[in-house]
């Protein structure tokens, strides 16, 4: 069979160029992910999968809030009013939301200190101590930890 | 085989279309009760107001399961300390120190330099900077990094080839080809917190609001980035580069890069 | 989350001098041995190749003795050019995508058009026309397997009629004429891998691309003169002298632009000291002193140009034993110099942080996916096809129609 009198190399390259061709494009047609390009160029899946397939580890201070609205409103009026809760009682466990008699974690002064510990690194608006020069290391004798200013 | 030649055409016309019509009724992508579309989140930093506590650096990992070796994170604390010039030398300001213990994850211990040898130091939280022009999302060849309609970027771990680009193209080292899963890695400004009305997990802890996070297209009363703006002169990190990051520092020192 | 003060003691990790990002010490290098093999690979197949079009191009008749040899030297080396690459993925069997979903902003995603465009629209094209008459002719007198490989390479295609192999030969003379570009593109492109990337200073350079094209030319025409010699040293043939006169003079022309240009750009770093300047001279001086400046500059450049441009000049007086070493000395410096050039750009761009405020360095290890083992072999690689195609292509029994290194008739 001859196209045109075409010599033969050049029918054989033709037929071979197009058959490359054409499997590329089916290989790209059928290989594509569903939903690339559905926003951008991405697959647009990818969005819905990472919402979903990751969940919220930190419940944040609202849903503290919920069954410790007291805490919150003590909290509210001293120094400590924009610090999270589990800033210092640690990540609210799957134990304690289930059975709140599973308590959260109990700060020690080492918590306090790890922000209020003197360093000329912190800016100079910041409280800050040094540790070994304060009156004791018990930090909640004299100050209670959800209004700093007050005494117990 | 004139025939053949055309079938093959037919069905590589066919192909695309019956693709297309697939998608139409199909259920979109997008999660139920959120539309992207409808937000633009974005995180701004006060340097004059971070102590160092490492609580974002040691939240983020938590939060994120990210590799628990002392090399890998999505956000780290930077300490500067700028030295006093030695004597005799005429300038204004001495050797500039900075380091980054486990990325600040638990805090920092007392400098090496003497406090009457310090001119100046301060503490600096890093992250993915977020850029309008953003090289990682430029040079991946999968399009496996991207930045979302609602101001993010995001790595998709199912789709990247682990190549690296991306990695040697962020100007700030914010990523990192994680260990277990072989893809790249980087800050996802908690997507999945944030499309819960959650807060990122560094700024939920986060116990001086030095970082600041809002939803440009939803400015709250008193909103925090507005503020934030208002209050500050503004700088970027390394903007002659032209990543044009959409991340913006206060108060922030000429060192810190 | 701990909520201790643990880790109060600084880690510093004792490779590290001065600070750098927490991730780049964690994945660091992030590109090693197999990235430096695979520009280096790519550069040889591509001064193969315009080494193999001086010939078919620019009809330096001198050349004709190496012009098979060259383009199967090409071949080898680019059938093994995307190894290095695949190996050192994170995920190889997701390589395809990149062909799938070719992110067009991407100077990596079109990697994989380039190399197919080279391979099946140049290389394997040019090859075919050229050896098609030979393959016709095989066919018929070879037996066994070898007949039916060189039976079903000529694609059903028997046509060796005068006609039919006067155009053989003008379309092989199109493809060569497209195939430099190509060349120019393939390596260029590479180059622009890492040109592009501005956030390292080390790497993000305009002439980036032009440095890559200009040393592949230099390693591939010195590749062409080892393989010859050592083909020719393991037939027990003489060499044809002239020829390999010819070849050294290209590469000492080559090389000389490629020196000038590399210079320039060195001389442009320095003077213009731009931010990152100092510390990239640290890490040049204390990290690559013996790539930098004893490989890539001292053996890869300065001696072959010394040795080289003398010969240009005095080389009636220099006895063909003694030439023949020279040029052999030339050429295993100029190989070892290129592969410490791409070491210096691909590890270099590595040894320092991108925060500009420390270095860091890197032990070459044994074993692993990025161990000098695995890159002994894909380096071997190319060489081990080379003899197959050698055997098969340029066989000492079997009389040719086209330019081969030791002809029956050509003592």
């Amino acid at each position: 069979m001859r196209f045109f009198n075409l010599p033969p190399q050049i029918v054989r390259l033709i037929l071979l160029i197009f058959a490359i061709l054409v499997s590329y494009l089916v290989a790209r047609t059928l290989l594509t992910p569903d939903t690339f390009r559905d926003y951008g160029f991405f697959r647009g899946a990818a969005l819905s999968e990472h919402i979903s397939q990751h969940k919220p580890v930190f419940a944040g201070k609202a849903a503290c809030g919920e069954r410790h609205p007291d805490v919150l409103k003590t909290l509210a009026k001293g120094s400590h009013k924009n610090l999270s809760c589990e800033a210092c009682h640690g990540v609210v466990s799957q134990e304690h939301l289930k059975d709140p008699a599973n308590k959260m974690l109990k700060p020690t002064p080492q918590i306090c200190v790890r922000c209020h510990e003197a360093s000329p690194s912190r800016p100079a608006w910041f409280k800050q101590i040094i540790v070994k020069d304060h009156y004791s290391d018990t930090c909640f004798e004299c100050h209670l930890p959800h209004q700093p200013n007050e005494a117990p | 085989m004139l025939a053949t030649i055309g079938g093959v055409f037919a069905g590589l016309l066919a192909l695309p279309a019956a693709r297309a019509l697939k998608k139409k009724f199909s259920k979109t992508t997008a999660p139920s009760d959120y539309d992207a579309s409808k937000h633009k989140w974005l995180m701004c930093l006060d340097v004059d107001k971070c102590i160092g506590c490492g609580l974002c650096a040691d939240a983020c990992k938590t939060e994120n399961h990210v590799p628990e070796a002392p090399h890998f994170f999505r956000t780290w604390i930077e300490r500067y300390i700028i030295k006093k010039p030695a004597p005799n030398s005429i300038t204004l300001r001495g050797e500039v120190m900075v380091d980054s213990p486990n990325g600040g994850r638990g805090g920092f211990p007392p400098s090496l330099v003497p406090r009457d040898e310090i001119l100046k130091a301060f503490f600096v939280p890093k992250l993915c900077n977020l850029c309008e022009a953003s090289p990682c999302t430029q040079v991946c060849p999968v399009g496996a990094t991207f930045d979302t309609p609602d101001g993010a970027v995001l790595v998709d771990p199912t789709y990247c080839i682990g190549c690296g680009f991306c990695i040697q193209a962020c100007p700030y080292g914010c990523r990192f080809l994680s260990p277990e899963t072989k893809t790249a890695e980087k800050c996802t400004l908690c997507y999945h917190r944030i499309t819960r009305g959650l807060k990122p997990a560094c700024v939920e802890i986060c116990p001086t609001q030095a970082r600041v996070f809002g939803d440009l297209k939803n400015p709250i009363e008193d909103d925090p980035l507005q503020a934030f703006v208002h209050k500050n002169k503004v700088n970027t990190l390394k903007p002659h580069l032209g990543t044009n990051p959409r991340v913006l520092y206060a108060n922030l020192d000429k060192e810190v890069r | 989350m701990t909520l201790q003060l643990t880790s109060i003691l600084a880690e510093v990790a004792p490779h590290f001098d001065g600070y750098v990002y927490p991730n780049e010490a964690g994945t660091h290098p992030l590109w090693g041995v197999l990235i430096v093999l695979y520009p280096y690979i790519t550069g040889l197949v591509a001064g193969a190749f315009i080494m193999a079009s001086l010939v078919r191009v620019f009809r330096v008749k001198a050349l004709e003795p190496v012009y098979r040899l060259s383009l199967l030297t090409a071949l080898a080396f680019l059938l093994c050019a995307t190894l290095p690459l695949l190996c050192h993925l994170g995920h190889p069997e997701r390589s395809y995508q990149i062909m799938i979903t070719p992110h067009l902003t991407s100077p990596m995603a079109i990697f994989g058009f380039v190399y197919a465009w080279y391979l099946m629209a140049v290389l394997l094209l040019e090859l075919w026309f050229d050896f098609r008459e030979d393959f016709v002719k095989w066919g018929q007198t070879e037996p066994g397997l070898r007949g039916f490989i060189y039976r079903t390479l000529t694609v059903g295609v028997t046509d060796v009629s005068d006609k039919a192999l006067a155009l053989d030969h003008k379309l092989s003379w199109i493809i060569s004429i497209i195939g430099i570009p190509s060349a120019f593109l393939l390596h260029g492109y590479v180059g622009f891998i890492f040109g592009s990337i501005k956030a390292n200073p080390w790497w993000g350079n305009a002439i980036m691309p032009i440095i890559f094209i200009l040393s592949a030319m230099v390693s591939g025409i010195a590749l062409c003169i080892f393989i010859y010699m050592v083909l020719s040293w393991l037939r027990r043939r003489a060499l044809d002298v002239r020829c390999l006169d010819v070849m050294g003079m290209f590469l000492f022309y080559a090389l000389v632009i490629d020196a000038t240009v590399e210079a320039l750009d060195l001389i442009h770093r320095t003077y213009s000291a731009q931010e990152g300047f100092y510390v990239m001279e640290f890490m040049a001086q204390e990290r690559l002193f013996f790539t930098l400046t004893i490989g890539q500059m001292l053996i890869g450049t300065l001696l072959p140009l010394l040795v080289l441009g003398t010969l240009q000049v005095a080389r009636k007086f220099v006895p063909n034993g003694i030439r023949i070493g020279l040029y052999f000395t030339c050429a295993v410096c100029i190989l070892l110099g290129v592969l410490a050039m791409r070491w210096n750009v691909v590890m270099g761009g590595q040894f320092f942080s991108k925060s500009l405020r420390g270095v860091m360095s890197y032990k070459l290890e044994f074993a692993g996916a990025e161990g000098w083992f695995l890159g002994i072999i894909l380096l071997s690689l190319p060489f081990i096809i080379l003899t197959v195609l050698i055997k098969l292509f340029l066989s000492e029994r079997m009389p040719t129609s086209g330019h081969v290194p030791h002809r029956m008739d050509n003592p």
